[in-house]
């Protein structure tokens, strides 16, 4: 028998019983499709992480948990010493913080930085302004406020030049940010507010000091040496002697960058051990249903044979049946997949990444489960005695 | 004269595992067939007519003896000429029509020509076609088993025999199923194509009526040939 009409043979049997030939592929369905929803998600959360680190500032340097207090006299320090450093802001911090404005609250977090954060993290101001010499030197009671918090607390109303409570203290809305997105595990990226680090001194912690100093250099290629030499300049001004252990911690894109890598790696192996063992149990699935239809169907094997069916032609007929299974199972996974995956990359704002290889290892993984599942089914059938088939009530 | 197409010699076929509980379905049997014969084989049930039938075509080995098919040596064949031989030069019919089900008529006389290879689906279609009219079943094409008569069945059995061309037709109790005005039309169907296309027909059957229409009667008893006669024609009203 020629394969064209083992094929034939195949599909009319596969179509015979249409309604077991749909439920065998589920199994398959499920799995390819979550692998294809599996990793999608994991390469599109690289995607999106490693943007938001970008976002947080491409060759930033952060300075941080520092056991002596980071000072404006360190900022300053730097700033005139490294001429390859673009921007650099103090930064602090506060998070739960209750801001009303008549009858309407939310609770939001604070930064409190300079103009050079803005361009750091790339971030505009989309109505109003960014903080004057004035608003710093001074410390003015002034706040750009992120998209959640214009919408939640002004809806339609224009938010510029209206005052806000924070935690009680009085402050001017001079600015909003563009939208910036949400993180996938449902962190409001634009719930925040930013006000003059002056002011967040006085106002907001009551101390003259930073929580972190943010720092980028003009290009990338400066990052590891620029951060080589903060850390010789802040051990003399913190008096450690060599071989004592940093009191400060720092942190560049890059090393963030590897630990986001790092986890999507995790993840990805993860995600590719719950989709192997959904699909080999598609697999089994198939290799039940197979044995099922094979004893169920021993008489046609029989009648087949009696006409002059030889086994490798039962063999190549139940094999094309599994691989077939598996293979519309596969097809209509990866469809199914693709759709979910879409679905949710574009509730989340996450882009959508379509990767024919992937689609194409998935479908040929797909087809080999049905191999692999079908072989022994098939086998059983072909080395069936003709007369003992052809008997078999 | 006409050659042996089959020859058997001192044919066993012993059931059982070889300790106690043997059964000898074939106990020594020899017999010559030769090409274009017409042959009735009866005797009581269990007396060994379908372990002949089944090695005869093919679907079983005998215990010991030899079975020589056209000059060939059945236990000198591996699984693939046997089956091969099955598709090319024997057609079968059973007593229950063994005919796929949810399966038209069309594609179950089909069947075989899908494992001889080489022959266009359009040849196949034609083909079965052609038989189907032959058997008288033209327009019911389409019709799959449980939609025709037992008489329509086995019919749509015989065109599938019939369509690789074969030089023996083997029927185990084929009008066994089927009422006396379709058992006539069954016997003048195979009486046709013994005579007009000289296909070897070996048929098993407990009807006398039926053994009627063959030209030779073979007995069986418990393994055994007991008589090997020719038929004594009725004369028949014209
Ligand atoms: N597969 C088998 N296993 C064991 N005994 C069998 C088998 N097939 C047939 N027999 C026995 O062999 C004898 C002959 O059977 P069979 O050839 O079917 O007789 P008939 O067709 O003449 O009625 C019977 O006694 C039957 O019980
Ligand atoms: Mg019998």
């Amino acid at each position: 028998m020629n394969l064209r009409n083992a094929f034939i043979t195949a599909l009319r049997a596969l179509s015979r019983n249409k309604m077991r030939s749909a439920l065998t592929s589920i199994g398959i369905i499920i799995g390819i499709s979550s692998v294809i929803i599996m990793v999608g998600i994991g390469n599109s959360a690289r995607i999106a992480v490693k943007k938001r680190i970008y976002t947080a500032g491409a060759n930033a340097i952060t300075i941080y948990d520092s056991q002596k207090p980071l000072t404006m006299r360190n900022l300053e320090d730097i700033k005139r010493m490294f001429t390859q450093i673009q921007y650099i802001t103090p930064q602090i911090y506060k998070s739960k913080l209750l801001v009303k404005y008549k009858k309407r609250e939310i609770v939001s977090r604070i930064y409190g930085v300079n103009n050079d954060f803005f361009k750091l993290k790339d971030w505009d101001v989309i109505y109003g302004r960014y903080f004057s010499d004035l608003d710093i030197a001074s410390g003015n009671r002034v706040v750009v406020i992120g998209e959640t918090v214009r919408t939640e607390i002004f809806g339609y109303v224009n938010p510029v030049g209206e005052i806000i409570q924070i935690d009680s203290i009085p402050f001017k809305v001079i600015g909003s940010l563009t939208e910036l997105g949400q993180a996938f595990s449902g962190r409001d990226f634009d719930n925040l507010l930013v006000i003059p680090y002056t002011t967040a001194q006085v106002r907001i912690i009551g101390e003259k000091k930073f929580d972190e100093i943010i720092t980028s250099t003009f290009s990338t290629e400066e990052v590891d040496s620029t951060t080589t030499s903060i850390r010789d300049y802040l051990r003399i001004k913190h008096s450690i002697p060599p071989g004592k252990p940093d009191d400060f911690r720092m942190e560049t894109s890059k090393d963030k960058l590897k630990q986001a890598d790092y986890i999507a790696n995790v993840l990805r192996i993860l995600l590719a051990f719950i989709a192997s063992i959904s699909l080999i149990v598609g697999g089994i699935g198939i290799m039940n249903i197979m044995l099922v239809s094979v004893s169920e169907r021993t008489r046609e094997i029989g009648i087949r044979m009696a006409i002059g069916a030889k086994r490798k032609d039962i063999l190549t007929q139940f094999l094309i049946e599994s691989i077939t299974l598996s293979s519309a199972g596969g097809i209509i996974g990866i469809t199914l997949g693709l759709l979910i995956y879409f679905l949710i990359v574009f509730f989340v704002n996450w882009p959508f990444l379509f990767s024919p290889l992937w689609v194409l290892i998935s479908f040929l993984f797909a087809s080999s489960v049905g191999i692999f599942f079908g072989y022994y089914p098939a086998k059983k059938a072909s080395q069936l005695k003709p007369i003992d088939a052809l008997r078999f009530e | 004269m006409k050659r042996n197409i089959i020859e058997i010699k001192n044919l066993y076929k012993i059931y059982g595992d070889g300790e106690e509980v043997n059964v000898t379905a074939l106990n020594n049997v020899s017999l010559n067939i030769k090409e274009g014969e017409f042959i009735a084989i009866m005797g009581s049930s269990g007396s060994g007519k379908s372990t002949l039938m089944n090695i005869l075509g093919f679907l079983d080995l005998p215990t010991s003896g030899t079975y020589i098919l056209d000059n060939t040596e059945a236990s000198s064949m591996g699984h693939d000429e046997m089956a091969e031989i099955r598709n090319k030069k024997i057609g079968f019919v059973f007593q229950g029509f063994n005919l796929l089900s949810r399966t038209s008529a069309l594609e179950n006389v089909e069947l075989p020509l899908f494992y001889r290879g080489h022959v266009s689906s359009h040849e196949m279609r034609e083909k079965a076609a052609e038989l189907l009219g032959l058997v008288g079943l033209s327009g019911r094409e389409h019709h799959h088993p449980n939609k025709l008569s037992g008489g329509q069945q086995q019919r749509v059995a015989i065109a599938r025999a019939l369509v690789n061309d074969p030089s023996i037709i083997l029927a185990d109790e084929p009008t066994g199923n089927l009422d006396t005005v379709n058992t006539e039309d069954v016997m003048n169907m195979f009486s046709r194509l013994n005579k007009e296309l000289g296909i070897t027909i070996i048929l098993v059957t407990h009807e006398p009526d039926v053994a009627e229409f063959t030209d030779r009667k073979i007995i069986f008893r418990d393994g055994e040939i007991v008589e090997d006669s020719p038929v004594r024609k009725k004369k028949k009203k014209s």
